[in-house]
């Protein structure tokens, strides 16, 4: 079991610097198609939002936590126990 | 079209000022709500019609975020949620019949715990479950399955966070610590974030790490602990006595979770833009759930196959045993992309997530965002979700070997060997949720953008988990399919866009009278200010708190223990008496001017309450456990905890004249029975309790008409104000059998405005109450005084002391902010009651 860990977390490691190194690709090849100051008028609206109704969200990720194995992902936040 | 320009042209501008995370007019002052309430349908029991309510979640959330100074913000966060309702213990074979109702009476059933155990169980050589049919005494091999339910009273849990965050041009930083209580779970946690913006703000990239530290203080089912093996409890469970000198077992864990976040946002084009993260999370210490437990069907491969195949089995629970380490991995790539033949924008995610528990997960969710006229927005939304089961999941354990086993030693004498609990896997557990399935919701919501940046957004979501909808096979059984449904209503005040809208346009000379006048208003009183315009409108949060404690009283009097036990129960005797009592109330304040001489108020509520009792000292002793008396008054150990939707209210209110600095107003209300009348308490010790205390109840159950009329009046420093109002239930009775008592209350207050942002007030409060009338029309046991309707009501008169305070215009808009605090000075209890300790009472509220 031990030998399992450390392989598995090895294995996360290389995950996450392969994720890593996808960003810096991105962020690279991000460069050739700007987008003027001027025309970010559509990018301003509220439904364009990355999280558009924050509320909503956090209240659907509670019960989703509260039912599912795969919970959040994101920033840990309390959120209780869920043991019903 | 000039308009059209002028608003491309501010968002634009908007644009170019915010960092891409926040690419819309970023929040910087707002205030929300939310309600939400969860339910689930009723879980497939086969051949067996569960008569368990299923699991209901209330929540209320509200957030308010501030701009401190410039570049400074923060963002105070409230969340609580009270859940009560049946959810599956374990599973076993269904020819086990651990989903049978246990008869207590005719037509009376109570719970399945004690089915958690069945030592007279068979299996067939290859250990598929048998059931036996007593009449012909014929196996049939089966591989059904079925939950054991167990039911849970009313819990709460509250949590509170702060974030503090500071703002670069193109970078910012964000601090974030809470805590989350609920009676069996306390955590604190906090975050660090940030972000950095490059490539001309066409990309952002996101970073945070956040820590959690949890406690597990579960008290396990006292109706389950007698069937659950101790063999594996170690240390973590304990025998400890509570307020009633019961012994219970208390399980405790602590575990720690830490999460490193990291994501990039990229604009794509002009109306499209994407999003890629990942994240880690490792979580140590106890990381199972005290309320699971899992079958193990034990079978002595030494017995003789019976005559139709059959061998002797016994099934036994055991707590479930998840490893103490945890670590997750989650990816996610969304894209957010406008669609400008509709206008329309449209959200699509996908999350992948794994971890060492062999766990993997994929998500599918898109939401369309749709702008129709008039301020009005739908956005319907999908969602698919699915996952492989844990490697330690099972329905059920299979172990090799007798579960108790009697041999005799050379003398003759017979020696017990029990099973080893070393032979079990070191991993196990029977919670669905870490099962194979797949779960798909749809939902929509529709939200209205009213002028001055008010919303509201009301939405649904059905929910269905299902195992045949696991991607590929391999699901779990359909018995453990379930479905549940979401609605939430919430609204927004967008402070900022107000201001901006009042740096345009100066506020009329009537909202600086109106908040004025109401400045000088103690924070317990309503129903004291009318608006003064057509399309005039105010939003408030109101917050109450009350608690009564201390020696019991018979009207003015204190009485003694053996008094409570032989006079306070009518003709009976008492056992228990409440040692505390509190309340919190959230309301919500909506007024609006539909004309210049009405103003229409609508008063929703949330509240939750909570009630411990104690025994009474000279009580005769408590009935056994098995008479359902007994088990009340032993369940009376427990803290009794209500909580949700409260009942709303509706209100007219007109200026009735006006002479001078002095107004008279009148108020006429309705008070909608939206609140829960007819809570129970959950089954306990195999008996079924009913009603709970009637004080518990969250609404009245009846129609009420509520009546009010106020004089207010003010002179340079000084303001007054006086108030009769009422309250009248329009029937005799609600749905299960009793009415409250109706309600006068007179009032009357001196303030002084000290400064133009701070006043004072002193108030007078005489309120008389009647006592309920009627009784509950259903099973209920009278264990103490608050079980009596003659022991409700009384008269009561109280000091308020008050401060007023309106915040600079630069925080929250120059909104007001008023507190009140008031002393019990006199109480004549009907019966006999716990005296009163006090109420706080505080208010936001901004008028526009």
């Amino acid at each position: 079991m031990a030998y399992r860990t450390i392989s598995s977390k090895r294995d996360n490691l290389k995950r996450f610097i392969s994720v890593a190194a996808t960003f810096l690709w991105f962020v690279l090849l991000s460069g050739c198609a700007p987008v003027l100051p001027w025309e970010r008028g559509i990018l301003a609206k509220g439904a364009m939002q990355l999280e558009p109704y924050p509320l909503k969200s956090s209240l659907l990720a509670h019960q989703y936590s509260s039912r599912e194995a795969a919970s959040g992902g994101g920033e840990a936040s309390g959120g209780g126990c869920g043991c019903y | 079209m000039a308009a059209i320009k002028s608003a491309y042209a501010i968002l634009t501008a908007a644009a170019l000022a915010l960092p891409l995370t926040q690419l819309c007019a970023a929040d910087d002052q707002a205030v929300d709500f939310q309600y939400g309430h969860y339910e689930e349908g009723n879980r497939e029991l086969v051949n067996t019609q569960s008569r368990f309510k299923p699991i209901t979640v209330d929540s209320l959330q509200s957030k308010v975020q501030l701009k401190l100074a410039d570049r400074i913000r923060l963002s105070l966060n409230f969340t609580q949620d009270t859940w009560s309702g049946a959810t599956p213990i374990t599973t076993a074979p269904l020819a086990f019949r651990g989903n049978r109702q246990r008869a207590i009476a005719p037509n009376v059933l109570s719970g399945a715990s004690p089915y958690l155990q069945n030592d007279n169980v068979w299996v067939d050589k290859n250990f598929t479950p048998l059931l036996l049919n007593s009449t012909t005494g014929k196996y049939t091999p089966t591989n059904q399955l079925v939950h054991t339910l167990s039911s849970a009273s009313p819990e709460t849990r509250k949590q509170g966070d702060v974030h503090l965050g500071y703002d670069w041009d193109e970078a910012s930083v964000e601090a974030g610590a809470g805590t989350s209580a609920e009676p069996d779970y306390q955590s604190v946690f906090g975050s660090l974030s940030g972000r950095l913006d490059f490539n001309q703000k066409l990309t952002s990239l996101n970073t945070s790490v956040s820590y959690t530290a949890s406690d597990t203080h579960a008290m396990l089912d006292h109706d389950a602990v007698p069937y659950i093996q101790t063999s594996t409890f170690g240390e973590r469970v304990n025998s400890v006595k509570n307020t009633f000198g019961d012994s219970v077992k208390l399980l405790t864990g602590e575990r720690d979770d830490w999460t490193g976040h990291l994501g990039i946002t990229q604009v794509l084009t002009k109306s499209s833009l994407m999003e890629i993260g990942t994240s880690y999370t490792s979580s140590n210490g106890y990381l199972s759930n005290p309320y699971k437990t899992t079958a193990v069907i034990f079978v002595d491969p030494l017995q003789k196959i019976g005559a139709n195949g059959e061998l002797k089995a016994s099934m036994l629970a055991f707590l479930e045993q998840r490893p103490t380490e945890r670590n997750e991995w989650t990816e996610n790539i969304r894209v957010v992309k406008h669609i400008s033949a509709l206008d329309a924008v449209v959200h699509v995610d996908y999350r992948f997530f794994h971890d060492d528990w062999d766990i993997q997960a994929h998500t599918f969710s898109s939401d369309w965002i749709q702008p129709l006229e008039n301020g009005w927005t739908i956005t319907p939304r999908i969602r698919y979700y699915t996952q492989n089961a844990a490697n330690f999941y099972r329905p059920y354990l299979i172990s090799q070997q007798a579960a108790s086993k009697v041999t005799f030693d050379s003398a003759g004498s017979p020696i017990i060997t029990k099973y080893d609990p070393q032979r079990l896997p070191s991993h196990y557990s029977s919670d669905y949720r870490l099962s194979g399935y797949g779960a798909l919701s749809a939902g929509v919501s529709v939200t209205k953008k009213f002028a001055k940046s008010i919303e509201f957004q009301a939405g649904a979501e059905y929910y269905t988990h299902a195992g045949n909808l696991k991607l590929g096979s391999g699901g779990e059984g359909n018995y453990a399919d379930f479905d549940g449904y979401l609605v939430n209503a919430s609204f927004k005040i967008d402070l900022s866009s107000l201001a901006m809208a009042e740096d345009v346009q100066p506020p009329h000379t009537h909202h600086s009278h109106h908040a004025t006048h109401q400045h000088s208003t103690p924070a317990g009183v309503m129903f004291d200010h009318v608006l003064q315009q057509a399309g005039d409108a105010m939003v408030g949060y109101r917050y109450m708190y009350a608690n009564q404690a201390g020696t019991m009283q018979e009207g003015l009097s204190t009485v003694n223990d053996v008094t409570l036990v032989t006079q306070a129960c009518a003709l009976k005797l008492c056992y228990v008496t409440p040692q505390s009592m509190s309340m919190n109330m959230h309301m919500l304040d909506l007024m609006y001017a539909p004309t210049d001489w009405l103003t229409l108020m609508l008063m929703p509520q949330f509240m939750d309450m909570h009630m411990a009792m104690r025994p009474l000292s000279g009580a005769p002793p408590s009935p056994s456990m098995m008479d359902p008396m007994g088990a009340a008054i032993a369940h009376a150990g427990h803290e009794h905890t209500t909580g949700g939707v409260g009942d709303t209210g509706f209100y007219a209110l007109v200026n009735a004249a006006t002479f001078g600095d002095q107004q008279i107003n009148i108020s006429l209300g309705i008070s909608m029975p939206t609140g829960d009348s007819n809570i129970q308490l959950r089954d306990t010790h195999r008996q079924h309790l009913g009603y709970i205390h009637y004080g518990m109840q969250l609404g009245s159950g009846t129609w009420d008409f509520k009546p009010a009329i106020t004089l207010t009046g003010h002179q340079a420093e000084w303001s007054w104000g006086a108030q009769l109002n009422g309250t009248k239930r329009l029937a005799s009775s609600n749905k299960v059998g009793f009415v409250l008592g109706d309600t006068f209350q007179s009032t009357a207050w001196l303030g002084y405005d000290w400064t133009n942002w701070l006043t004072s007030s002193v108030r007078g409060i005489y309120t008389l109450q009647d006592a309920l009338k009627g009784s509950y029309q259903g099973t209920y046991y009278q264990i103490g005084a608050m079980d009596f309707p003659r022991n409700y009501g009384g008269q009561f008169a109280d000091i308020g002391l008050g401060i007023n305070i309106k915040l600079p215009h630069d925080i929250l808009l120059g909104s007001l902010i008023n507190f009140e605090w008031l002393q019990p000075i006199h109480d004549d209890v009907n019966g006999y009651q716990l005296p009163r300790e006090g109420a706080l009472s505080a208010t936001w509220s901004y008028a526009f």
